[in-house]
C-alpha cells in the first residue's frame, strides 16, 4: 500500500467496532453483578434505579464534550483513531496531546489541524497513542486488589466513637479521621484541581486559544454551577422533594453550561473574552 | 464457577476485574496490530519510541498516581471499569460521587461498591452510545454542531460547570475543609510559571493539601462537631 489510503474505510471502522464492543460488553457485566449484587444486599430498587437514570443524564454533557475531542482530531486522523481511543482508557485531557507528539515523532507538519495521508505515520499513531495510555492497565491487576483492601480495612478498624476517656479530652484517631473525612478530603482536593484551574489557570501558551483560561466566562460558569446548585439543594430538602436530588448536579452542571453561552453573547465588548493569566 | 460463587462479592469483583484489565490491554493492543495487518505496513519503532519518550515521564507517572488516588474512591469494580473506559477524573469520578450521594451510601460500603459499579458501568454504557451515535449517525453536522459559535462557550466551559456544580454538595457538608485546598491551589497557580500546571498534577497537590489540611482540623478538633 502506498500513497494515500482512506482513514475511514469500512475494515478500519470494523476494527475500532470489535475493541469498543469488547469493552461495552465488560460493561455490561459489571451492571449486571452489581445490579444482581444491590438486590442481594436488600438495596432499595428504586435507589439502583436512580444511580442508573442519574448516572446517564450525568453522562450525557461530557460525553457530548467527549465526541467535540474525537470531532476535534477528526481532521487529522479521521475518526476511527480517536473514536477508539476517547472510548478505551482515553481522556480529554491527553488524547489530542498524544496525537501531537507521535505526529512530531513521525515528523507529521501542521500537528491535527493537517490529515495524516501516510497508511504507516498513521499505523505509527496508532501505536503511539495507544502505547502511553496503556500503563495503568499494566499495573492495575497488581496493585488494586491490595490497595482496595487496605484502604477498607483503614476505613473499617475503627469506627467513630464517643469516646471521652477518664481525663475528659476527646480521642481524635487516625481511623476517625479516614472514616470521617479522607474520602471527602480526596474528593475535595480533586474537584478543587478543576475549580482552581477555573479561577487562576493559565490557557496554553503554544497554541494561544480563546477561553481556555481562567477569566470572566469560567468564573461566572463557575459561580453559576455552585450557586445553583446550593440553591436547588435546599429548595430539595426544603420542600423534601428527595427524588429529585441525584439530578441536582446534572441540572446544576447544564444550567451554567446554558449561563455561559448567554454571557457570552450578552456581556457587551468581548468581556466575557477577558482571561487574567492568558 | 460454584467454587467463585462461594467467594465474597468483593474477592470476586476482583477476579473478574483482573481479567477484564488484561483482556481489554490485550484487545486495546490489537487495535494498532489490526491496523498494520489491514493497512500492510510496519512503522518504525524509531519514531514510536520518539512518540513515547515525550509521553511515558508523564503519563505512565500519573497512570501510576491514579491508579493509587482512584482505587480507593471508585471501589473495586468501578476501579477496573474505570481505568478501562477513562476519562476518570472528568466523567466516571464525579459520576460515581453523585450516584453514592444520592443514594446516601459511604464509598467504603458494600452499598457504596455496588452503587459506584452501577453508576460507572452506565456512565460508560451511556459515553459509548453517545460517541457511537454521534459518529455513525451526527458525523456530516457534528463538525457545525461543535464550532457552532452558539454552543462553542458550552463546550469550552464544561469542566467549571462540571465541578461547579459537583463541589457545591461538598461545599455545603463540608465547607471548613474546602478552603484551605483551594486556596493552596489558586495560590500554587499563581506562583510565576506554575499558571499552566495541569489538572493532573494540581490534582495531586490538591489532594496532599485538602487530607493534611483535614487533618490538621480533625487533630485539633475543629471538626468535632461535624455530623457524617
Amino acid at each position: 500500500m502506498d500513497g494515500t489510503f482512506n482513514n475511514g474505510s469500512l475494515g478500519l471502522y470494523l476494527i475500532a467496532g470489535a475493541v469498543i464492543l469488547f469493552v461495552l460488553a465488560q460493561s455490561v457485566f459489571f451492571l449486571v453483578k452489581a445490579w444482581k449484587q444491590g438486590k442481594k444486599l436488600g438495596l432499595d430498587k428504586s435507589k439502583l434505579r436512580n444511580a442508573v437514570t442519574s448516572s446517564a443524564l450525568f453522562t450525557i454533557p461530557s460525553a457530548l464534550s467527549v465526541l467535540a475531542t474525537v470531532i476535534a482530531l477528526a481532521p487529522a486522523l479521521g475518526l476511527v483513531i480517536p473514536w477508539v481511543r476517547l472510548s478505551v482508557i482515553g481522556n480529554l485531557m491527553y488524547e489530542t496531546t498524544a496525537a501531537e507528539a507521535a505526529m512530531e515523532a513521525f515528523g507529521h507538519e501542521g500537528g491535527i489541524a493537517n490529515a495524516v495521508t501516510d497508511p504507516t505515520v498513521y499505523a505509527g499513531i496508532a501505536w503511539v497513542m495507544t502505547l502511553g495510555i496503556c500503563f495503568s492497565l499494566i499495573i492495575l491487576p497488581f496493585l488494586a486488589k491490595p490497595l482496595h483492601k487496605k484502604f477498607m480495612a483503614a476505613s473499617n478498624k475503627e469506627k467513630p466513637a464517643e469516646d471521652t476517656p477518664a481525663d475528659g479530652k476527646k480521642k481524635r484517631t487516625i481511623g476517625e479521621f479516614i472514616n470521617k473525612f479522607a474520602t471527602p478530603a480526596i474528593f475535595i482536593g480533586l474537584i478543587g484541581a478543576f475549580i482552581a484551574r477555573a479561577i487562576a489557570g493559565q490557557g496554553s501558551t503554544k497554541t494561544p486559544e480563546e477561553l481556555d483560561g481562567a477569566g470572566v466566562l469560567s468564573v461566572c460558569t463557575l459561580a453559576v454551577a455552585v450557586i445553583f446548585s446550593i440553591v436547588l439543594e435546599l429548595i430539595v430538602k426544603k420542600l423534601k422533594l428527595t427524588w429529585l436530588e441525584p439530578f441536582i448536579m446534572p441540572i446544576g452542571m447544564i444550567v451554567a453550561m446554558i449561563a455561559a453561552i448567554v454571557l457570552y453573547n450578552v456581556l457587551p465588548n468581548g468581556i466575557a473574552l477577558i482571561e487574567w493569566r492568558g | 464457577m460454584a467454587k467463585n460463587n462461594n467467594k465474597p462479592y468483593i474477592d470476586r469483583v476482583h477476579s473478574w476485574g483482573r481479567i477484564s484489565s488484561v483482556t481489554a490491554l490485550c484487545a486495546l493492543l490489537m487495535f494498532p496490530v489490526a491496523i498494520c495487518l489491514y493497512l500492510d505496513v510496519s512503522p518504525d519503532i524509531k519514531f514510536i519510541l520518539q512518540g513515547l519518550l515525550k509521553l511515558i515521564p508523564t503519563y505512565w507517572t500519573v497512570a501510576v498516581v491514579e491508579v493509587l488516588v482512584y482505587t480507593p474512591m471508585l471501589g473495586a469494580g468501578g476501579t477496573y471499569l474505570s481505568f478501562v473506559t477513562g476519562n476518570i477524573a472528568n466523567l466516571k469520578l464525579p459520576c460515581a460521587i453523585n450516584a453514592m450521594e444520592g443514594a446516601k451510601v459511604k464509598a467504603n460500603s458494600e452499598e457504596g461498591e455496588v452503587i459506584s459499579t452501577i453508576a460507572i458501568a452506565t456512565s460508560s454504557i451511556v459515553t459509548t452510545a453517545v460517541l457511537a451515535i454521534g459518529i455513525i449517525a451526527f458525523a456530516p453536522f457534528l463538525d457545525s454542531f461543535t464550532n457552532s459559535p452558539l454552543l462553542q462557550p458550552a463546550f469550552k466551559m464544561v469542566l467549571p460547570a462540571l465541578f461547579g456544580a459537583l463541589g457545591a454538595g461538598y461545599f455545603i457538608k463540608h465547607w471548613r475543609i474546602s478552603f484551605f485546598p483551594i486556596i493552596v491551589m489558586v495560590a500554587t497557580l499563581l506562583i510565576p510559571g506554575m499558571g499552566g500546571t495541569g489538572a493532573s498534577t494540581l490534582l495531586f497537590i490538591g489532594i496532599v493539601a485538602s487530607v493534611g489540611g483535614a487533618l490538621a482540623m480533625h487533630k485539633l478538633g475543629w471538626l468535632d462537631n461535624v455530623k457524617e
